[in-house]
């Protein structure tokens, strides 16, 4: 490898936004250079984040299905669990995945270097890669893509073998009977679930009032009426966690009392901050702002022209679709494409517990926030005839949509698929479109996306299958 | 001291406006941002916010008012008489600070709050003249707001609730540029925009609820933003030579001048010019003026020209038409609907003759006697002004030897017609004194080509001079 000619494009970190930035960047007829520490492409989502921890969740949903079935007349045995095969079969799914990334980047002529990287000038990196000696890089253009990692507490060092981060809950290396999660987010209640329907007994401490703070309360409601977990600490913070003979004693500070309780193990969810250090960001005199983030521009570039930074360390939400998103656009801008530029309206979020959660654009509590008027319609999912059908009538659609242009502003799903279901929404509110639009397309029957339609046709004051008041 | 809250520049282009609510009542508390009126442009609807807080003493407006930029909308009770800026000397300052202290003990049981900060800022203010350039570093935070407050309202009277009341306003500020900046348009057509370097803020959307599609932004660009920015030439300080009077345009001028812009902007004129011996249409007019006179009419070259013109509309459809760019198609109509450009006081007025070619000369000089008098009326209505097809604007009685009128889009031609004169004609190897008009045609050239200008022309002249020949075909 020539290791002393200029670079056209280093992108530092392939995860979902570095190795799409450098996919789109060489179809686009760039050289590239991609850099990380990992054999093949994929970063936390694929190797332990969104894949692994769907890949689990999978199972958790298929049990619980098995489960109900007997409600209506089928009866399975309870399920044997072998923690050993399906830490296997995540792992092959992960592989499966990882190394079709690296195909598809040896296809595309990327030159793929596992290390890790340092900026150590304007227009030079320092690789120390992860077989050989450290070399030095000189490049035109550069991405930082080094996303985020797991945030810790201060006073509760994780040892991985009783106090996890998520990457240990993901490697299945133990069930253990009773788990204490910190943290109400969607880490924590993904991987929380997960445990749970591997036979653990899952208690949450939250230090906010309720689950993923922030959301809207009534999408909350429906996956807490499912009691998925033993305890839940609301305004709960952990004073200190001890380790003795007979497993972790968590010292809980609630609101009005305190209290200590004995786990097996204790996994620390409580959230996630972007991978600014080690970089070399001083050599560029680039330095995070007061949250941690490295600032950009819609074209996503740094104060540098030519260095630009896209995914978790540009900002909020740290989600793999956005930095796959920025990534593809800083690709573009780096290709001279004229446009491109960084400006979604909706950034979907969602919680793939079970049931799912999903959301995107405005949101009932920043309508409230920002004094906008806002009409709510929502369909409730039990005059749903495919609900009925598949058991599920706890759920509902939720559109808001401005009262006089009648766009559609935003909306959630809570229920089965609600991740695949919030997409039309997430359309819809990009394209401008209004009540009318959804409601007069067509959906298929017997669909959950019908849901979407009928919401839209409330707005109107008539829905097919639902009848307010 | 009052203070008064005027009529600002509501828009670029825009300084007249019609009042069309008021918002506000006399003796109401008003907050600074808060709409008073309503008023009502060509363009739009909008709220004028009050400039400063207070209570409203006066209202110098009422609804349907017509106002200027600098008109005052109402007046304003200071609330306990100060000036808000500071502009006061300091031994005023101080003077005044001593009654207002007398003041201050009466109202301090009322409203401890409010006392509680005035003492505070009295002794701040107190400290400030003597040690002013030493407070920054020692300030806390605490103090360092009460400080921004001071500066605020230099003058100490204005009370707790006003303060909090700007502190409010300023604080919504954000939201309301957020809401004011939103767009509807899909994302490829956002990514567009930027390609063609068109701000997507300055669009109006075609679409349902104002969405904004690729056409809009194409044409936004194909425009170069034409339509909201035509070149808006500098003018002048003209009081510089001499004195000046400033008069609002009327509503007609206004539209003439919107209307003739964008016809002269869209349309690529050509001029065509011709002459018609019409000594032999003098007599004719001499030799019927009573038969119309008993039918209540006046004969006139123009009702002439009329018929002649509506003849020729047959002859030649495509005078007759309109173009679709878009569609790339050209519009036939099969009626012929002429207008009379009349010059009224207030400004040019251009009524429609309905089914100009089913009329006799004799009824459409009744119809353009009536018209024109409705004209000069002012009470000419949309109807009596839609749906022409062809115009025909007669300067004969006024003067001039030709002049190019501008087409009416969207119609593609025009006839101008001035007046007559004897001029020699050469006929039969002699000079002969013959009455010469003087034409002329502007034409849109997308749709009319020269050949069919000139064709055109000398049908009218050859009509003119003599008819039967003309209508032998």
């Amino acid at each position: 490898m020539a290791k002393n000619d200029k670079k056209e494009l280093v992108i530092i970190g392939a995860g979902p936004g570095g190795y799409a930035a450098a996919f789109h960047a060489a179809d686009l007829g760039i050289k590239v250079t991609l850099i990380d520490p990992e054999v093949n492409p994929g970063g936390v989502c694929l190797y332990r984040g969104c894949i692994p921890s769907k890949a689990l969740l999978h199972l958790a949903k298929t049990k619980e299905e098995a489960m109900k079935a007997s409600e209506w007349g089928m009866q399975f045995e309870k399920p044997k669990i072998n923690r050993k095969k399906i830490a296997e079969w995540k792992e092959s799914v992960v592989k499966k995945l990882t190394d079709g990334l690296g195909q598809l980047s040896k296809s595309r002529k990327i030159e793929y270097v596992q290390g890790k990287a340092k900026f150590t000038g304007e227009n030079e990196l320092e690789v120390s890669p992860e077989k050989g000696e450290k070399f030095k890089v000189s490049f035109e253009k550069a991405i930082i893509a080094t996303g985020s990692s797991a945030m810790e507490l201060p006073n509760l060092e994780i040892d991985h073998k009783k106090i996890w981060d998520a990457t240990d809950a993901l490697e299945l290396k133990e069930i253990p009977k009773k788990m204490l999660v910190i943290g109400g987010g969607y880490i924590g209640l993904e991987l929380g679930s997960v445990y749970a329907s591997l036979g653990t007994k899952v208690s949450v401490a939250e230090m906010t009032p309720g689950f993923l703070p922030g959301t809207d309360r009534d999408l909350i409601k429906i996956f807490q009426k499912k009691e998925p977990f033993k305890n839940v600490y609301f305004e709960t913070k952990v004073e200190e966690v001890k380790m003795t003979k007979e497993g972790v004693k968590v010292f809980l500070k609630g609101k009005n009392d305190e209290k200590s309780k004995k786990f097996d193990c204790v996994l620390v969810a409580v959230g996630r901050k972007p991978n600014t250090q080690n970089l070399g960001l001083d050599k560029l005199g680039i330095s995070p702002n007061e949250n941690g983030f490295i600032e950009v521009d819609a074209e996503r570039r740094t104060d540098h022209e030519h260095i630009f930074a896209i995914g978790d360390i540009t900002g909020e939400p740290m989600l793999a679709h956005k930095a796959s998103h920025e990534g593809r656009i800083a690709a573009e801008v780096i290709a001279g494409k004229k446009g491109a530029a960084y400006d979604p309206k909706v950034i979907p979020a969602i919680v793939f517990t079970n049931p799912e959660l999903a959301w995107c654009g405005l949101t009932e509590n920043e309508a409230k926030e920002i004094g906008r008027k806002v009409k709510i319609v929502k369909f409730p999912w039990v005059a749903s005839g495919r609900a009925a059908a598949i058991g599920e009538n706890k759920g509902f659609t939720k559109l808001l949509i401005d009262p006089e242009s009648e766009v559609i502003l935003g909306g959630a799903v809570a229920g089965k698929n609600a991740g695949s279901l919030i997409s039309e929404i997430a359309l819809a509110v990009e394209m401008g479109s209004t009540a009318s639009d959804l409601s007069l397309t067509i959906h298929p029957h017997p669909t959950l996306s019908e849901t979407i339609m009928e919401s839209a046709e409330l707005f109107y004051g008539s829905a097919t299958h639902f009848k307010k008041g | 001291m009052a203070k008064e809250i005027k009529i600002p520049q509501i828009s670029e282009s825009v300084d007249t406006a019609t009042v069309s609510e008021i918002l506000v009542s006399k003796g109401d508390k008003i907050e600074e941002g808060q709409g008073v009126i309503a008023v009502e442009t060509d363009k739009a609807s909008t709220e004028i916010p009050a400039t400063s807080a207070g209570k409203v003493k006066e209202i110098k407006v009422s609804e349907g008012d017509e106002v200027s930029v600098g008109d005052v909308i109402l007046i304003l009770e200071e609330a306990e008489g100060g000036s808000e800026e500071n502009e006061e000397s300091g031994d005023e300052k101080e003077k005044k600070e001593a009654s207002e202290e007398e003041e201050n003990g009466k109202k301090e049981e009322k409203q401890d709050k409010t006392s509680e900060e005035k003492e505070k800022k009295k002794t701040k203010d107190k400290q400030d003249k003597s040690e002013e350039k030493k407070e920054g570093e020692e300030k806390s935070a605490e103090e360092e707001d009460e400080d921004e407050s001071k500066d605020e309202s230099a003058d100490e009277d204005k009370d707790y609730e006003e303060k909090k009341s700007s502190e409010k306003s300023e604080k919504d500020k954000p939201t309301d540029k957020q809401s004011s900046k939103e767009v509807y348009a899909s994302p490829g057509v956002r990514r567009m925009a930027r390609e063609l370097g068109v701000n997507i803020q300055e669009i109006e959307g075609s679409g349902e609820s104002g969405r904004i599609t690729e056409k809009d932004v194409k044409s936004h660009k194909e425009g170069g933003g034409k339509r909201s920015g035509t070149v808006q030439l500098e003018l002048p300080d003209f009081s510089k030579w001499g004195a000046v009077e400033r008069k609002p345009l009327n509503n007609i001028k206004k539209t003439t001048a919107k209307n003739v812009l964008e016809s002269w902007q869209s349309i690529p004129h050509v001029f065509q010019f011709g002459e018609a011996d019409i000594s032999g249409i003098e007599s004719y007019m001499e030799d019927h003026k009573e038969k119309v006179e008993e039918a209540g009419g006046k004969l006139t070259l123009t009702a002439i020209l009329t018929k002649v013109v509506a003849t020729a509309l047959h002859k030649f459809p495509m005078f007759n038409a309109s173009i679709d760019i878009e569609k790339e198609e050209m519009i036939l109509k099969k009626y012929v609907n002429i207008n009379i450009a009349v010059a009224t006081d207030e400004g040019l007025l251009v009524p429609v003759i309905k089914n100009a070619d089913q009329k006799s000369i004799k009824d459409l000089s009744v119809e353009i006697s009536e018209i024109a008098q409705k004209a000069r009326d002012q009470k000419l209505s949309n109807e009596d002004m839609e749906g022409g097809n062809f115009s025909i604007s007669n300067l004969g009685g006024i003067g001039g030897t030709n002049f190019t009128p501008i087409v009416y889009h969207p119609q593609v031609a025009i006839l101008g017609v001035s007046r007559a004169g004897i001029k020699p004609v050469y006929i039969d190897d002699n000079f002969e004194p013959r009455s010469i008009l003087p034409l002329s045609l502007s034409y849109d050239h997308r749709l009319i080509d020269g050949a069919d200008g000139a064709s055109f022309m000398n049908w009218m002249v050859k009509a003119l001079e003599d008819p039967y020949e003309a209508l032998l075909g």
